[in-house]
C-alpha cells in the first residue's frame, strides 16, 4: 500500500483585500482562494499543481509550508497537522517559494547555505558536508559559483541555490513553487532532471506548482489541475488526456507499390486494427489515419508495420496524434 | 540541534556580513566615536567641565558618563531596531518565509537569532571604548567601568528583547512595509532619560519613563560611570528591576507574539 505523505481534505481559504477608492477611502473585498481542495500525495512521487494565475496554487503551497493558516479543512504532512504541529512539519519539509530572491545578497552561495543550514538545525562537519554535497548536486560547484556573492548570480544560479537550500536538511517532502520560472533551458532541464532523480531514486516526495505544460508532462507522476480555488481534475498525464479524448490518431505516410490499390490497403489495415481507418492519396504519398484506443497503440502500430512491409509498402513517416496537456488544461479551465 | 544552533546561526550571519562588507565594519567602529564626540562637543559648548557636569546633572567625569550613555543608547537602539526591524529586513530581502520555516516557534526564531548579533556588536563597541576609559580612570578603574557597562548591556538587553519583540510582532501582522520603530526609537530614548534627567519631565512622561526598561538601563549606565563612588545598593536595585521587567516584558511579548503570529499567518502577511 502506498504511503501518504501529504493529505489535504476540504481546504478552504479566503483573503481580505482592500481596493483603494481615493486617498483614504477603500473598499473591502473577500477573495476565496481555495474552495474545498482535497488531494493526496504518496511517497516517492512528483505531484504537480497546474493552474492559471490566481488559481490557488501558491495558497495551497503556503498552507502546506506552514506559512499560511487555512480557514477550514485539514492538511497533514507525514501525519503532522500543518496548523497544530507546524514545528514538526517544518522539520520534514524543504521549501522553495521564489527563485529570484530569498537569500542574502552580500553572502556567497556557500555562506547562504551555511547560514540557513544552521538556522534549520544542522551544525558541525555534517553541515559543511551537506552544503558541499548540495552545491555539487545542483551544479554550482561545477560552474565555479559556490563562493561567488549571491548578488553576482544569474537567475539560473539563484534557482539552483534555492533548490539546494530546499534539499539541505534532507527533507522527506519538497515543496517547490514554480521552480523553473524564467530559467534558461539548460538550467530548467537540470532542475527537472534533479527533481525526478530525488523522487524516483532517493524516494523523496515532491510537490511542484507550474504553468509549464511541458514541464508538468515530463516531471510529474500525477497532476491536479486547479482553477478558481477548486481542483477540476486529478490523474496521471495520460489519464488527464483521456478526459478530453478517449482516442488517439495514428497517422502514417506510405508509398504504395503499383499493384496495391487504396481499397486493398484499407481492407488489409482494417484486418489488423480495430479502429476507424481512413486512406487518402496526397502529393507526398498515401496517408493512412487510424483512430484507436491509447491501449492499442503499441500492438496496432507493430501489426500495421508488419502488414505494410508484407505488402511491399515503404513507410516514410509515422506520427501519433493525441490531446496535449495544454488541450486538457484549456478544456478544463475554460481558458482560450 | 536546538537553540544553540539557532544562536550560532545569528552569529555566523554577522561574521559573514562583516567579512564581505568591510565598509560596514569600519562604520560600526567609527559611529560610536562620532556620537560621543558630538555629545561631548555640544555639552562643552555650554561652558567648562564643571558647568557641563552641573548642566547634565551628573557628578561623574563627563567623558566616562557619555561613553556609558553612548554605549547603552546604541545598545538599546540596536535591540529596539534590530529585533523589531528584523521582520522588515527579512521581508525586504525575501528571506522572511525561509526564516519562518525554521523548526521553532516564529517568535523564538526572530528573537534568538538576533541575540548573538546584539552581544557581538555591543561588546565590540565596548572594547573600542576601553582605551578611553583607561585614559580617564586609570587601568583598574577603566577596566572596572568596562565590566559594569558590559553587565549593563547584558542585563539591559533582557527586558528590551521582549519590549522590542512586541513591536516586531506588530510589524509581522501589517502588510505595509513601514518601520514604526524609526519614529518610536527617539521617543523611547527621550522618555528613558537618555538626553534629559527624567525628574525634569511632566508627570505623564515620568509615568511612561517608569514603565520603560530603557530608563533603568540608562540609570545603570549613569551609576556605572560613577564607579569612583560606587552605589552598589542602587545598582543592585536597578538590576533587580531590570530582571523583573525582563520577566514581565518577555512573558507579555511571548503571548502577544503568539497572537501576532497567528494573525500574520491567517492574513497571509508573510
Amino acid at each position: 500500500m502506498k504511503e501518504e505523505v501529504v493529505t489535504v481534505e476540504n481546504l478552504r481559504k479566503s483573503y481580505e483585500t482592500y481596493l483603494r477608492r481615493g486617498l483614504f477611502a477603500r473598499e473591502r473585498k473577500i477573495v476565496e482562494a481555495l474552495k474545498g481542495v482535497s488531494f493526496r500525495i504518496y511517497r516517492g512521487e512528483v505531484f504537480g499543481l497546474l493552474g492559471p494565475n490566481g488559481a490557488g496554487k501558491t495558497t495551497t503551497v503556503k498552507i502546506l509550508s506552514t506559512l499560511l493558516l487555512p480557514d477550514s479543512g485539514v492538511a497533514t504532512v507525514l501525519g503532522y497537522d500543518v496548523v497544530k504541529e507546524a514545528v514538526e512539519v517544518r522539520r520534514r519539509i524543504g521549501v522553495s517559494l521564489t527563485v529570484e530572491k530569498g537569500f542574502f545578497w552580500k553572502l556567497t552561495g556557500r555562506e547562504n547555505l551555511m547560514y540557513f543550514g544552521m538556522l534549520y538545525g544542522l551544525d558541525g562537519p555534517e553541515l559543511k558536508q551537506r552544503v558541499q554535497r548540495m552545491l555539487e548536486l545542483v551544479g554550482l560547484e561545477e560552474l565555479g559559483s559556490s563562493d561567488k556573492l549571491y548578488e553576482e548570480y544569474s537567475l539560473g544560479m539563484k534557482a539552483r541555490l534555492s533548490i539546494a537550500r530546499a534539499l539541505l536538511t534532507d527533507p522527506e517532502l519538497l515543496i517547490l513553487d514554480e521552480p523553473t520560472l524564467g530559467l534558461d533551458p539548460p538550467s530548467a532541464r537540470l532542475l527537472r532532471e534533479l527533481l525526478i532523480r530525488v523522487a524516483h531514486e532517493e524516494g523523496k516526495t515532491v510537490l511542484i506548482t507550474t504553468h509549464n505544460m511541458f514541464e508538468a508532462e515530463i516531471v510529474c507522476d500525477r497532476l491536479a489541475i486547479i482553477n478558481k480555488g477548486t481542483i477540476v481534475a486529478m490523474d496521471t498525464v495520460d489519464g488527464l488526456k483521456r478526459l478530453v479524448s478517449e482516442d488517439i490518431t495514428l497517422e502514417m505516410l506510405v508509398v504504395l507499390p503499383a499493384k496495391v490499390s487504396l481499397k486493398q490497403l484499407r481492407e488489409e489495415i482494417s484486418e489488423v486494427v480495430s479502429g476507424r481507418v481512413e486512406v487518402d492519396p496526397t502529393e507526398e504519398g498515401t496517408r493512412i489515419r487510424v483512430v484507436m484506443k491509447p491501449s492499442e497503440k503499441e500492438q496496432a502500430t507493430q501489426e500495421m508495420l508488419r502488414k505494410l512491409h508484407s505488402m511491399g509498402c515503404s513507410v516514410r513517416r509515422i506520427e501519433v496524434k493525441e490531446p496535449t496537456l495544454e488541450d486538457v488544461f484549456i478544456e478544463l479551465t475554460g481558458g482560450k | 540541534m536546538g537553540l544553540w544552533t539557532l544562536l550560532k546561526s545569528g552569529l555566523i550571519l554577522d561574521i559573514y556580513f562583516f567579512k564581505n562588507n568591510r565598509a560596514q565594519l569600519v562604520s560600526m567602529f567609527a559611529w560610536p566615536y562620532i556620537l560621543l564626540v558630538l555629545m561631548l562637543g555640544m555639552g562643552f559648548l555650554f561652558g567648562s567641565a564643571e558647568t557641563f557636569k552641573s548642566n547634565v546633572g551628573v557628578e561623574a567625569d563627563p567623558v566616562v558618563f557619555f561613553v556609558a550613555s553612548t554605549l547603552i543608547a546604541m545598545a538599546s537602539m540596536s535591540v529596539m531596531w534590530e529585533v523589531g526591524g528584523t521582520v522588515l529586513f527579512h521581508r525586504w530581502t525575501g528571506t522572511l518565509p525561509y526564516m519562518l520555516i525554521a523548526p521553532y516557534r516564529i517568535s523564538v526564531t526572530l528573537v534568538m537569532s538576533y541575540i548573538p548579533r546584539y552581544l557581538l556588536w555591543s561588546f565590540m563597541q565596548l572594547a573600542e571604548f576601553v582605551p578611553v576609559l583607561i585614559w580617564r580612570e586609570g587601568l583598574v578603574g577603566g577596566l572596572a567601568d568596562a565590566l559594569v557597562m558590559g553587565l549593563a548591556i547584558v542585563i539591559g538587553m533582557l527586558p528590551l528583547l521582549g519590549f522590542a519583540a512586541i513591536f516586531g510582532s506588530f510589524l509581522l501582522t501589517i502588510k505595509e512595509e513601514t518601520n514604526v520603530l524609526s519614529w518610536l526609537n527617539p521617543i523611547v530614548l527621550i522618555l528613558s532619560g537618555a538626553f534629559y534627567p527624567a525628574y525634569l519631565f511632566p508627570l505623564w512622561a515620568r509615568f511612561l519613563s517608569m514603565i520603560l526598561p530603557t530608563t533603568y538601563t540608562f540609570e545603570l549606565a549613569r551609576i556605572s560611570s560613577l564607579l569612583g563612588a560606587p552605589k552598589l545598593a542602587e545598582m543592585t536595585f536597578l538590576i533587580a528591576v531590570l530582571l523583573g521587567m525582563s520577566i514581565f516584558y518577555n512573558a507579555l511579548s511571548f503571548t502577544l507574539m503568539g497572537k501576532a503570529e497567528k494573525k500574520a499567518l491567517k492574513s497571509g502577511a508573510v
